[in-house]
């Protein structure tokens, strides 16, 4: 019996952290439910305490021979997803190349606490380009040179940071919609990425859903 | 022709980042050369910038068939040290177990802030325990509580997943942090951490630590 997945998530507008391991899940391409949770409401964290220990979405729980896994945290989803699916070629084939994406990967995940702070994610919004802190603006500064590195390496195969779509994706898609909400200005390379990467069809399915919400005063 | 490693990382007696893959490049096995930068000085950006890109330690030159590949972010040398040495076991063989640990060596990669902040790494000075606030004090009860499951769980050597693996090394800081500031613990955990403390690598990291202070580097 083939498993079964379910994301739970949180309000998609909002929620940078599942936005990536949903675009992983995405990309393995097997069907799966989703569990939203709404954010920022009183009855919020109970709702997520009682579906994982840490107390955070995302979380994916995978039913398989009777039994049920959660695996919580974004970059742990992202490689139990690779692993589970190595024919979804979310990492890069070559060794080196796949080093280095993780390094991409892991940075984001550890790093950048002012770009998250000063520019939080609403996926769907328009908003002024906010006065940027010294270093929230070492910070956009950083991703620039580092998707420009990628981009120039890889992005002639595929048009990603490491040529075809990967985790390295998944972890800034949510930059990619902070610099469109923020206006963050873009060198030309960088503007055709994010157009590429808001072109996707989870992206585009993703944004659907965070307008939803917004629409029904949720967001 | 074998690869050959070289580590990137800062002071230790301060760098919680640079135990982590350090520790699972000695869990492996192979040689490795050490470059030390000093942290907190005039000249540390540029030391750093002269190795990685990305401005931060720690950092791993594998150098092989005549190129040099530099990795940067602990838990991303981690995974590929993992992957290079799959004999080393440095995740748990059994696939749930390993994104088990994979989710718990992510949530400490991205989180706990608070105790991060209030609880420097000192590793070979011991302080008092300073006045905890709320955050950092549900920070540490999740810790121990994410411990002290996994123990229970997983008896075998006494580590986190039964053998060492590199959920340990993610952890490693916390349990130096613990000792310095005299964060009460249970029985069982203060018995891990002793025997964390008790790893050749980890008392290698002490004796150096312990040399950075002696010669007022830390």
């Amino acid at each position: 019996m083939a498993a079964h997945y379910t994301l739970i998530l949180g309000t998609k507008d909002w929620s940078s952290w599942s936005l990536r391991p949903y675009m992983a899940l995405r990309a393995v391409g097997v069907p799966f439910d989703e569990d939203v949770i709404p954010l920022e409401r009183n009855a919020t964290t109970a709702a997520v305490q009682r579906r994982t220990p840490a107390g955070k979405v995302p979380v994916l729980t995978i039913a398989e021979n009777g039994q049920t896994i959660t695996i919580w945290d974004s970059l742990a989803i992202c490689e139990t997803l690779a692993e589970r699916h190595p024919e979804a070629k979310l990492w890069p084939d070559d060794a080196g190349d796949r080093a280095i994406a993780r390094a991409y990967a892991a940075e984001m995940h550890s790093g950048f606490p002012d770009l998250r702070d000063q520019l939080t994610m609403d996926f769907v919004r328009r908003l002024p380009t906010p006065p940027l802190r010294e270093a929230t603006r070492t910070q956009v500064a950083r991703i620039i040179a580092a998707w420009s590195a990628a981009l120039e390496r890889h992005g002639k195969n595929g048009g990603f940071l490491f040529g075809r779509f990967s985790i390295a994706d998944c972890m800034y898609a949510p930059v990619v919609s902070r610099f469109l909400t923020y206006g963050i200005e873009l060198p030309p390379a960088l503007t055709a990425y994010c157009a590429r990467m808001m072109a996707l069809p989870a992206m585009q399915d993703w944004a659907r859903a965070a307008q939803a919400e917004v629409d029904a005063g949720l967001a | 022709m074998s690869a050959r490693y070289t580590i990137v990382i800062g002071t230790k007696n301060w760098s919680s980042w640079s135990l982590r893959p350090y520790l699972a490049l000695r869990a492996t096995g192979a040689p490795f050369e050490e470059i030390v930068l000093r942290l907190r000085r005039p000249d540390t950006s540029a030391q750093i910038r002269q190795y990685s890109s990305a401005g931060k330690v720690p950092v791993l030159k594998i150098v092989e068939h005549g190129h040099t590949a530099t990795v940067w972010e602990s838990l991303a040398i981690c995974e590929t040290l993992a992957e290079r040495h799959k004999d080393a076991g440095l995740w748990p063989d059994d696939a749930e177990q390993r994104a088990r640990a994979r989710s718990i060596s992510s949530e400490m990669h991205s989180g706990f802030p608070a105790l991060r902040a209030k609880l420097p790494m000192d590793f070979v000075r011991k302080h008092p325990t300073p006045e905890l606030d709320e955050e950092t004090s549900t920070q540490i009860a999740r810790i121990v509580a994410a411990w002290t499951k996994q123990l229970s769980r997983n008896p075998g050597d006494g580590y986190l997943f039964g053998r060492f693996s590199i959920a340990d090394c993610m952890y490693a800081p916390v349990v130096s942090r613990f000792l310095t500031y005299g964060i009460e613990l249970p029985p069982a955990l203060t018995a891990y951490c002793a025997r964390m403390m008790a790893l050749p690598a980890m008392q290698d990291w002490a004796r150096a630590a312990q040399a950075e202070v002696d010669a007022g580097l830390a």
